[in-house]
Parts: C-alpha cells; sequence; structure tokens
C-alpha cells in the first residue's frame, strides 16, 4: 500500500518529467525554427541596408571599373560575408538557402541570402552569408539554458509540491491518527480537526456525527439494561426477604426450609443474572473508576491463596510461577480481582482430580502477560467463538452457574486495554493469556 | 432501638419490619418521602433505612434535610441503582453503610449492629465458645491460650456465624457477606464447605466444636446456649 501523499508527489513529479521530456524533444525543432526566421530576418535587414547604401552613394563605391565585376567582403573570423556581382540572368533571384562557400581555401557552411536587382542598366547578384557555425552556436546556449531552467524548476516545483501536499493532507492524517485510537466510539475525539478542505470537514464531521450516534445508541441499550436490572431488583429483594423470613420461623418443617432455601437459590441465580448484566452495562458505562495503582503480583496471590483450599480440595495442584511483575497505574483492583478470579476459579472448576493449574507471569517483548493454563477438559471449537458471549455461553452453566463470568472478564479486560486470547484442546486443556498494554 | 423504615416498595418494608421487631428493634415504616420528612422531624430515632428510589423524593436529600436538623440517626441507604456514584454520595453526605438490592435480612442486621457499635463507641465482643474465646477487636480464636491461625475468609466465616449465632445460614449468604457482589458468578457451593472444613479441621485439633453445626439441605449453623 502506497500513502495518498506519496502518491500524488510521484504523480506530480511523473507528469512534469513527461512534460520537460516532450519539451525537450520538441525544442531543437522550435529552436530551429526561431533560430533560423531569426537569421533570416536579420540577412533581410543586413540586405536593405546594403541595398539603401548603393541607392545612396552608389555602385561604383563597391565595383567600380569595368574589369572588376565583383565585390566580396567577410570579417575575419569568417562566420559573415557579403558579396556583390555583376551578372546577366535569365530571371531574378530572391532566395534564402544553405551552401557551402570556399572563403580562403576553407570550405564553411552559410545560410546565403540571394537577391538580384538592376542598377543604372545593370543586374547585380547580392548575396550575405551567415556561417551556421556561428548559428549552431547560439543554438546550443539556448539549449544549455533551457536543460538548465528546467532542471530547476522540477526541482523547486517538486519541494513545494512535497510541502503543499504534506499541508493539505496533514488534517486526513490526523483523521486517521483519530480513528485508529478509537476502540470505542466514546473516546472518539469528538473536537474537529483544523482544516480549510471542505472535503476534510465533511469526512470529519461526518465521523464524528456517525460516532455520537452510534455512541447515543449503545448508551440508550446499557441505560435499557441498567433500568431493566433496577426494576428487577426490587421484586427480587421483596420475594428474598419474604423467604427469609420464613426460614427465621421457629419450629419449621425441615422438608419446607429445605425447599424454601431452594427457592432462595433460585432466587440467587436471578440476582446474579441480573447483576452481572448490570456489572457489564456500568463497566461499559465507565461508571466505575480506574484510580488505583497496584502490584499485579500481589493480586494474583490473593487469589491463588483464595482458591487454593477449593483447588486442594479436589485433588488439582494450583501452581503459581511469578517470572515478573508489572505495576498497574489508572486501574480498577476490585474489577481486576474478579476477572483473575473468574478464569482461575473456572479453570480449577475445569479440571479433574490430579489435573494442574498453573499461572504464569512474564514480559514478552516489553508487554507484560499472565496465563492461567489447566490441564481439564477442554473447550470446543464451536464453544470457543461464543465463550466471551453474554448470551450464548451455555459450557458454563450449571446449578450454582449462570455462565456470565467469562463476559465479565472479557469486558473488564477491555476496560483496562487488556487483550484475552484462549486456547484449547479438547481433553488435554486451556489456556487463557492476559496481554497488557505496552508500557508506553 | 429505634428504626425508621424508608421505603416505597410497601411488602418488602412490611418484610424489614417484620424481621427487625422479631430482632427486638422497635420499627416505623414511611412509603414514600414527604411522610419519612415528617416523621424524621418530628421522631428520634437511633436508624433510618433510606431507599434512595422514592417516587416523590430524592432519597439523598432526604439525608440531608435529616443532617441540616441535627440529626442523631444513623442512617443505611438501600438501593437498588447499587452504583459506585451513588454509594460515595451518600456516603459523603453522611451515611453510614450502604446496602444493595436483594441484601439478606441478617446482612442488614449486622451492618446494624456494626454501625451501632461504631456510632456508640461499643467495643468489640469477646465471645466465649465451647472451649475457644474469639476476640473480634484483633481478630484471634484462643483455645486455652494457643491462637489457632485461620485464614482471613475462615475467620470471616466463623465471625459472621456468631455473629448470627442460633441462625441458619444459607451457603449464599455466607458467600456474599465474604466475597461481596462482584463474584456473585462465581459462587459454587462448595466454597463454603470447604471453608467450614478446613475450620473444624482446624479447632478440632486444639477442642471439638459440636457447636459449629451443618444443617442438611440449607446450610450451617452456630448454637450458643444463652
Amino acid at each position: 500500500m502506497i500513502k495518498l501523499r506519496t502518491k500524488l508527489t510521484l504523480f506530480n513529479l511523473f507528469s512534469k518529467m513527461v512534460f520537460a521530456a516532450v519539451f525537450i524533444a520538441v525544442m531543437p525543432y522550435i529552436i530551429e525554427r526561431i533560430n533560423s526566421s531569426q537569421t533570416d530576418k536579420e540577412l533581410i535587414r543586413k540586405k536593405e541596408q546594403v541595398i539603401s547604401m548603393i541607392n545612396e552613394i552608389g555602385i561604383e563605391q563597391f565595383i567600380n571599373s569595368e574589369s572588376e565585376s565583383t565585390f566580396g567582403s567577410y570579417n575575419i573570423l569568417k562566420d559573415e560575408f557579403i558579396s556583390l556581382e555583376r551578372i546577366d540572368l535569365e530571371e531574378d533571384i530572391d532566395s534564402i538557402e544553405v551552401t557551402q562557400r570556399l572563403i580562403e581555401g576553407e570550405t564553411i557552411s552559410f545560410r546565403v541570402l540571394s537577391y538580384s536587382f538592376d542598377f543604372d542598366g545593370q543586374t547585380y547578384l547580392l548575396e550575405i552569408g551567415k556561417s551556421l557555425e556561428s548559428i549552431m552556436h547560439t543554438r546550443k546556449n539556448i539549449f544549455r539554458l533551457t536543460w538548465g531552467l528546467l532542471a530547476l524548476i522540477i526541482l523547486i516545483t517538486l519541494f513545494a509540491d512535497l510541502n503543499y501536499v504534506y499541508r493539505v493532507l496533514h488534517p486526513l492524517d490526523l483523521i486517521i491518527k483519530k480513528l485508529k485510537g478509537t476502540s470505542a466510539p466514546d473516546v472518539f475525539d469528538k473536537v474537529p480537526v483544523k482544516t480549510t478542505t471542505f472535503d476534510f470537514n465533511q469526512l470529519d464531521q461526518t465521523l464524528i456525527d456517525l460516532m455520537n450516534r452510534i455512541d447515543d445508541l449503545f448508551r440508550k441499550e446499557r441505560d435499557a439494561t441498567v433500568n431493566i436490572s433496577h426494576d428487577l431488583l426490587t421484586p427480587v429483594s421483596v420475594l428474598r426477604s419474604k423467604l427469609e423470613n420464613i426460614l427465621l420461623q421457629e419450629n419449621l418443617d425441615n422438608d419446607i426450609s429445605a425447599k424454601i432455601e431452594e427457592s432462595l437459590k433460585t432466587l440467587h441465580r436471578l440476582k446474579t443474572l441480573v447483576n452481572s448484566h448490570l456489572l457489564i452495562a456500568r463497566i461499559e458505562n465507565r461508571q466505575y473508576l480506574k484510580n488505583e495503582s497496584f502490584a499485579v503480583g500481589d493480586l494474583i496471590l490473593e487469589i491463588i491463596d483464595e482458591l487454593s483450599p477449593i483447588a486442594t480440595e479436589a485433588g488439582i495442584s494450583l501452581i503459581y510461577n511469578p517470572t515478573a511483575d508489572f505495576q498497574m497505574t489508572r486501574a480498577n483492583r476490585s474489577l481486576m480481582f474478579s476477572m483473575f478470579y473468574n478464569v482461575v476459579n473456572n479453570a480449577v472448576r475445569n479440571t479433574r482430580s490430579g489435573g494442574k493449574v498453573t499461572v504464569i507471569s512474564s514480559f514478552n517483548q516489553n508487554r507484560f502477560s499472565i496465563l492461567v493454563a489447566d490441564s481439564g477438559i477442554g473447550i470446543s471449537e464451536e464453544q470457543l467463538k461464543k465463550l466471551f458471549s453474554r448470551f450464548n455461553s451455555k459450557s458454563n452453566v450449571d446449578e450454582d452457574h449462570v455462565g456470565i463470568g467469562l463476559a465479565i472478564t472479557k469486558t473488564i479486560a477491555d476496560f483496562h486495554n487488556i487483550n484475552i486470547t484462549v486456547e484449547s484442546k479438547i481433553n488435554l486443556g486451556s489456556t487463557f493469556s492476559f496481554l497488557f498494554p505496552g508500557s508506553s | 432501638m429505634n428504626v425508621l423504615i424508608v421505603e416505597d416498595e410497601k411488602s418488602l418494608a412490611i418484610e424489614i419490619d417484620a424481621f427487625l421487631r422479631n430482632q427486638g428493634f422497635l420499627c416505623e415504616m414511611a412509603f414514600t418521602g414527604m411522610e419519612a420528612s415528617e416523621k424524621i422531624a418530628v421522631n428520634l430515632y437511633d436508624f433510618v433505612l433510606l431507599d434512595l428510589g422514592l417516587p416523590d423524593y430524592n432519597g439523598l436529600d432526604l439525608l440531608k434535610e435529616a443532617r441540616d436538623l441535627e440529626s442523631e440517626a444513623a442512617f443505611i441507604i438501600i438501593t437498588a441503582r447499587g452504583n459506585v456514584e451513588d454509594k460515595v454520595k451518600g456516603l459523603n453526605l453522611g451515611a453510614d453503610d450502604y446496602l444493595a438490592k436483594p441484601f439478606a435480612l441478617i446482612e442488614l442486621q449486622s451492618r446494624i449492629n456494626a454501625v451501632a457499635r461504631r456510632k456508640f463507641a461499643i467495643s468489640a465482643p469477646v465471645v466465649h465458645i465451647g472451649n475457644f474465646t474469639i476476640e473480634s477487636s484483633s481478630r484471634r480464636v484462643v483455645c486455652a491460650g494457643t491462637e489457632v491461625e485461620l485464614t482471613r475468609k475462615e475467620y470471616d466465616l466463623l465471625q459472621y456465624l456468631i455473629l448470627n449465632k442460633n441462625k441458619v445460614l444459607t451457603r449464599q449468604q455466607l458467600y456474599e457477606h465474604i466475597w461481596g457482589n462482584l463474584l456473585d458468578d462465581q459462587y459454587d457451593s462448595n466454597f463454603i464447605d470447604v471453608h467450614i472444613k478446613n475450620v473444624r479441621k482446624k479447632l478440632n485439633l486444639h477442642s471439638p466444636t459440636p457447636w459449629l453445626e451443618t444443617v442438611r439441605g440449607i446450610g450451617y449453623r452456630v448454637t450458643i446456649d444463652p
């Protein structure tokens, strides 16, 4: 892929080169034309001067005796000559052409004007010549000058183009940069990019409008979740209090107690479900603060400590292998606690007795990562696809679990710009990787 | 102690009222903000349980009013909008604690007790059960002069059971109290069982614990003869 700026500059350069090439190809012909017409004009002017001189001072000044029939004059560099000759002619001559002349034993090419005229009953032939060498010389000079100028112009305009294209396209770069740094519509920079270009302004404005609309839709959806959740929590609270009050009655039949406890369990599931959706909506609405600093290693240790008794009871070895630590800044500790807790707890739950769960922290290419690997039952490819989805994950649903834990984990990870990936093989185990944002 | 229950959901107010009366509290109910405002202005309460989502009143305004009246009552905020902002605002306005709906009634009671101890500077109790002494101020369990080493969660579990002595606590109630709402989905009935098993194992090394009972199909209970 080539940048627009490079494309424009390359095209500009190319078109200039084509223009220059055409110009250079045509130039000799044009210069030839200009040069010869210039030379011809000069020759005609000289001819007229000579004729008027003859008219003024008479032909005797050049040819005076009967014996002398010609007059010739040339300058010492032999690049110009004038000759006058008394001749007999059938018809008049008035032409300009290139001919070879012998001057003092040297053959030189001249552009020669030949003109016949009558004077005192005699016919004379006037010839004025200019050597081709002198004409060629001027041509070369013009050529050199044009080449130089052309190269200079191309160079200057190239720099000017580069500069201008850079300046003109700069707002586009800013817009692209804005888009690249946008992970969610609400973090898109809504301040319009400064530009005098209508198109960029349109583009930027359209993007801002679009982001606002998406943001609005998302917010409405999340608000709806929050409102529905609130509305659900109050009746759940009423039911719960009623059941708990019944349970507190003395001399209550054990069977009835057990049934009420069952109902409370169901109610707990309902509450968990509502609260989990509420939690996700709140995190997505950025209602949680990220204002804590802490070492990730300590957090993991706490989780290991809490889950160790459970793992031991289930005959699973829970191992922590810290090879690096990372100081988290601007984060929410309790959210991050539940993020790791969910995954480690899942790993323990999905591993059979005799298996092991390993948590490894390390630095890879300047980025801190936590791996949670288990030798458990594994996750099928089908399940992997919707593992982090709020609604489709049936894999972790049982009497106690509503199966939304990994959706919460993903939401918390996104909230902290942590990248989660999962690899899994059926019956061999799963590995969850948390890749932390770069230290910059 | 005098408690005012401010809750627009009548059936919930009635349940809370029934529970607290049973625990020896004197209770009154207000179903609207206006009613609550009047009652707070006229009567003296030790506790006000305040639902923030009242139809006619912003619950936080009620809190401000009470503070302006220099009411001595301790406020415990109850809300279904369990968001952080409300919590912070409420606590900043002088609320003493905060409970998100749906809460366990025994959790409400233990919060009231904790606030009462704090507010009225009652020192944390020392409890004797069997051959054990539980010192809640230092979070220590001692048997015949030797300290029993419990993990933080194990101690929390034991203390909560003792605090609610002679009542059966369900595994969920115990889990909620100790792990809070953030890990709801990770609840495992097994968790509590494993922890209780470890508590028993550690305590039994020193002295038997017939007072820590498993109630089949329901949960656990600490029985202390009055």
